[in-house]
């Protein structure tokens, strides 16, 4: 058992995230971003999205997640509702030293998992100095 | 004109009037927002996993959104109308790394749901798919409506 309790994170609504034509919220996904020496990698939940529905555009240094959730049909009636169906929406701008032709996508358990890898340019160097 | 006062008017002192009033103001709030977002309300119960039950004649429906949690991470049981749901969400394995954003949560969590009828606890399924948990509970003989026919 760990010793941090999950605690619920109510899903927050995207106010303008360009104009949608489907008649469902769109919400922010709760992402984690972290660098390495030679990639930057982006988790992102997104529950009940699968992975023909995510949407990863890069413009120039804008990155743009898109997913679109997979309703399905309800079965009877509802009883209870704790949460509500949405799309997901979330933009980043990246530094522009990631090697485009090198991004990795992959989801597990509804979280995307986004990897960036640098530009042998931007990677770092450790500079040795030479005693004379 | 005669004014009359009237002898020092007190809230009425019936338990739980306030709360009432509150609580009728609250489902006055949801409507509301229902109507103005054109979409589904929601009632959070504020323990992790957020749920979404439904039910027919002869089944309970148990959805959860648990993304990043891996099903072997998840423990289900039925006891009597008590459904429990407990697991862990356990954070990715990272090593020598700079965070920049680190928003989404991990640890552990346990949450009951009292069940609305009986079911056959032993025929429910679960199937995790997508970040989603889905959960089907079959009502057992004895609670399903039945159809009663009048004879003439």
């Amino acid at each position: 058992m760990a010793e941090t309790d999950l605690q619920l994170e109510e899903k927050k609504a995207v106010q303008a995230a360009g104009e949608s034509t489907r008649n469902v919220p769109v919400f922010v996904p709760a992402v984690d971003i972290y660098e390495s020496d030679n990639a930057l990698t982006l988790l992102a939940d997104m529950p009940g999205v699968p992975i023909d529905k995510i949407d990863i555009d890069l413009d120039s240094d804008q990155l743009t997640i898109r997913g679109t959730v997979d309703q399905g049909e309800q079965k009877g009636k509802v009883i209870l509702r704790e949460y509500a169906y949405g799309d997901y929406y979330r933009q980043f701008t990246l530094s522009s030293d990631i090697d485009r032709g090198k991004i990795q996508a992959s989801m597990k358990d509804g979280v995307l998992k986004l990897v960036l890898p640098k530009a042998e340019a931007a990677k770092p160097r450790k500079i040795t100095v030479k005693s004379s | 004109m005669a004014i009359f006062r009237y002898p020092d008017w007190r809230w009425p002192d019936i338990p739980g009037a306030l709360e009432d009033f509150e609580k009728a103001r609250r489902q006055m709030d949801r409507l509301l927002s229902a109507f103005s977002s054109g979409t589904q309300s929601v009632a959070s119960s504020g323990v992790f996993p957020p749920l979404i039950v439904t039910e027919d004649e002869d089944k309970i429906y148990v959805e959860a959104e648990i993304s990043g949690i891996r099903a072997e991470d998840l423990d289900i049981s039925v006891v009597g109308r008590t459904l429990t749901i407990s697991g862990e969400r356990k954070p990715e394995e990272t090593q020598n790394v700079n965070y920049h954003r680190r928003e989404r949560k991990w640890g552990s969590f346990r949450k009951a749901l009292t069940l609305p009828e009986e079911v056959n606890a032993e025929n429910v399924r679960a199937e995790c798919k997508d970040g989603l948990l889905r959960l089907v509970l079959p009502k057992p003989e004895h609670v399903k409506p039945r159809k009663i026919a009048i004879q003439g």
